[in-house]
């Protein structure tokens, strides 16, 4: 029971970093990205990749933020000539274009095949929870100073500015700012974090293909923190955290009420989400952890 | 409006449930029942078959507690849904091995998801019983310590019979189109194997990306080439848009495609006109057998379908039925004697047995051979095992099968 809720909250930990860069871009500095999963696709498979050649795994990780971060780049360039909803339709293109690159790219990424036996990390450590906990440690850790970074920097002049680009970008133009450089800077951060789950990722559940890659892991991070709270580094936390307890919670409902089949389940656990979801944006639109202050 | 406390009180009780069921276990026991993981594809792209995997485990797992049990205990099945996705697979299967602590996982069906799931049963040290094609699954890293069994062709052996029809329909021109997903580029890449080592070659492949909703770029390509039959490795949906897409076209080709694309709903969708002559290959289940007409029995009941609808249900109701067996034939629920007594009760020398309790009792008398539902159910060294596959033509609107291929 301890080694599947450490499983549970590994998988929660490397969905509230992808949430975290999120909330950095649309939640602070409204730049709507449909595209996250693209970037925690690019950071798992370096990862993954330099592992499988012998790579040490910490030069993984440093790759995965680095590689997601640059591939960012472009992204925020783009995002200077479109705003709201055609940004959203690029970013949804990338995340798909780099779904088709890793299957089409087979010397690189075994396409379709995908890549197996990716080490895992504190293998050393004898099999059981040790391992586990080791790696729900270090998750915990970075997931730590990701937030702290976070609250650091929306209380920085940089947050302000993001915010205010948010709020208002022509006012803050005349204003004398230039939103530019803020906006790409805002966007390869939230990509590095989400690079860094992707590595956590592909060590933890050591197989990846592309079909993982899909824009539901993107719209699953848009759940969590719609129901947290957009804008609240707590609500990315919080959004998320109830997400994986209402997805995985659910599978016990059954070993306590007998007489509903695994097919009934799945349904009653997607209708549950989507009924969460819609009373949310009625009667909570500024999520669990709103803020009070706003509309 | 929800505040914060409310919520809290909430989370507490939410919490209070979950821990609840926890308790409840605990008390199981090592001489209570056997608990044994059914990790099914119930949403995501396998359910068509996914439901019916799954009650064909409950259903011979009640056989066997009706025979009295397997080395006398009770088997008790713990139900999963993969959802066809390699995480929730993990998760749903690590649940499985530490909350529910299952003695084997049985059922499950997308190459991703075996691979993603075997490392946790090899680290727990049972077995996983899987219908996946991947040929990675045999060998090690992903089979290192021989937990894994296949109840189902690899994808090579699906090229291989794809290359034998070919041959024996005198074709000489094939040409392939794939899904690109691992069991799709495996069908075809291992037909091109396959027909190159005889000699032949092949006039064009295609690769397409699904969910299209048209294919006609990549037809008119491999169309292009003037093959006398086209060999896919293709599902339902992308399957009826080619073949629609092809039938308006009117190039005079001929088709092989799997059987789990090229089914009675095919003929449905699109007629006896455009599905006329289309060969279907499938692993066909060990029909004439004894366990066969016991599963078609259980899966007309469980699903009110014959048993000829779901291939891998009949594979499922096999994983249960062996790995009863090898449990009585060890004597313990004790996962590496059972595993080391599979091979034993599956594959021959032996008295022919069909169900649980016809096993149960010669096993009294001495070694047994299970003759599956799904094969005939002898693992080689790599666990792996040797269905025949059967080419079925669509004649009038109705497949019929005219012959059976072996490799």
């Amino acid at each position: 029971m301890d080694a599947y809720l450490a499983a549970i909250a590994i998988v929660a930990l490397i969905y509230i970093l992808l949430a975290l860069g999120l909330t950095l871009q649309y939640g602070l500095t409204g730049l709507i990205n449909f595209g996250h999963v693209g970037f925690f696709a690019i950071g798992a498979y370096a990862a993954a990749i330099l592992a499988t050649h012998g790579a040490p795994l910490v030069l993984g990780f440093v790759a995965a933020a680095f590689f997601a971060g640059l591939a960012a780049w472009p992204i925020g360039l783009v995002s200077l000539r479109l705003r709201d909803d055609y940004f959203a339709i690029v970013t949804l293109g990338f995340s798909e274009t780099v779904r088709l690159v890793i299957t089409s790219e087979k010397w690189l990424t075994n396409g379709v095949q995908g890549i197996p036996a990716i080490p895992r990390l504190f293998s050393g450590l004898t099999v059981g929870i040790g391992a586990q906990l080791a790696v729900l440690a270090v998750l915990l850790a970075v997931t730590g100073a990701a937030v702290l970074a976070m609250r650091r920097i929306v209380r920085s002049p940089f947050g302000r500015i993001i915010e205010a680009i948010r709020d208002n970008e022509d006012g803050l133009r005349a204003l004398g700012k230039e939103p530019a450089r803020f906006k790409v800077q805002v966007l390869i951060l939230g990509a590095g974090l989400a690079g860094l789950a992707g590595a956590f990722y592909a060590h933890y559940i050591t197989y990846i293909v592309p079909d993982q890659f899909i824009p539901l892991v993107t719209f699953y991070v848009w759940m969590a923190i719609i129901i947290g709270g957009v804008g609240r580094i707590s609500g990315a936390v919080v959004g998320t955290a109830l997400l994986m307890i209402l997805l995985e919670g659910s599978r016990f409902i059954r070993d306590v009420v007998p007489g509903i089949s695994e097919v009934e389940m799945a349904s009653i656990r997607l209708g549950v989400i989507g009924i969460l979801l819609v009373l949310f944006t009625i009667y909570r639109p500024q999520g669990l952890m709103g803020d009070f202050s706003r509309k | 409006m929800l505040d914060r406390r409310t919520l809290l009180t909430g989370a507490a009780g939410a919490g209070l449930l979950l821990s609840a069921p926890a308790a409840l276990r605990a008390q199981g026991g090592g001489s209570g029942p056997i608990r044994i993981g059914a990790l099914n594809p119930i949403t995501g792209s396998g359910s068509p078959y996914g439901s019916g995997m799954q009650k064909m485990i409950v259903a011979v797992a009640e056989a066997v507690n009706a025979a009295g049990g397997a080395a006398g205990r009770k088997i008790e099945i713990v139900a999963e849904d993969t959802q066809t996705n390699p995480q929730a697979a993990v998760l749903a299967a690590k649940k499985l091995i530490e909350a529910n602590k299952v003695q084997a996982i049985l059922g499950t069906f997308a190459s991703g998801v075996s691979l993603a799931v075997i490392p946790l049963c090899n680290d727990a040290g049972i077995p996983l019983f899987h219908v996946s094609g991947a040929p990675a699954l045999s060998t090690p890293p992903a089979n290192a310590k021989g937990l894994g069994f296949r109840f189902q062709a690899t994808n090579d052996r699906f090229g291989r019979a794809f290359a034998e029809i070919c041959t024996r329909e005198g074709f000489k021109r094939p040409a392939t189109m794939a899904f690109n997903n691992a069991s799709g580029i495996g069908n075809t890449e291992g037909f091109a194997r396959a027909w190159k080592a005889k000699g032949g070659q092949v006039v064009e492949s295609v690769v397409y990306e699904p969910n299209q909703a048209t294919y006609r770029s990549e037809l008119m390509k491999v169309l292009a080439a003037k093959p006398d039959v086209i060999v896919t490795g293709s599902y339902l949906a992308d399957t009826t848009i080619i073949l629609r897409e092809w039938f308006q076209s009117g190039q005079n080709v001929r088709w092989i495609i799997p059987g789990w694309a090229a089914n009675p709903e095919l003929i449905k969708a699109l007629g006896p006109d455009v599905t006329e002559g289309i060969i279907s290959v499938e692993s066909i289940s060990n029909e004439g057998s004894g366990a066969f007409k016991l599963y078609e029995a259980d899966y007309q009941k469980a699903m009110k379908q014959p048993g000829t609808a779901n291939t891998y249900a009949a594979m499922t109701w096999d994983m249960m039925t062996v790995l009863a067996l090898a449990i009585e034939a060890a004597g313990t629920a004790e996962m590496p004697a059972v595993v080391a007594k599979l091979r034993e009760v599956a594959n021959p020398p032996g008295t022919a047995v069909s169900s649980f309790a016809e096993g149960k009792a010669a096993l009294k008398a001495g070694k047994i051979n299970f003759e599956g539902a799904s094969s005939a159910l002898d693992f080689d060294q790599y666990g792996d095992v040797t269905p025949n596959f059967g080419a079925s033509f669509v004649t009038g609107g109705k497949l019929v099968r005219r012959y059976v291929v072996e490799i």
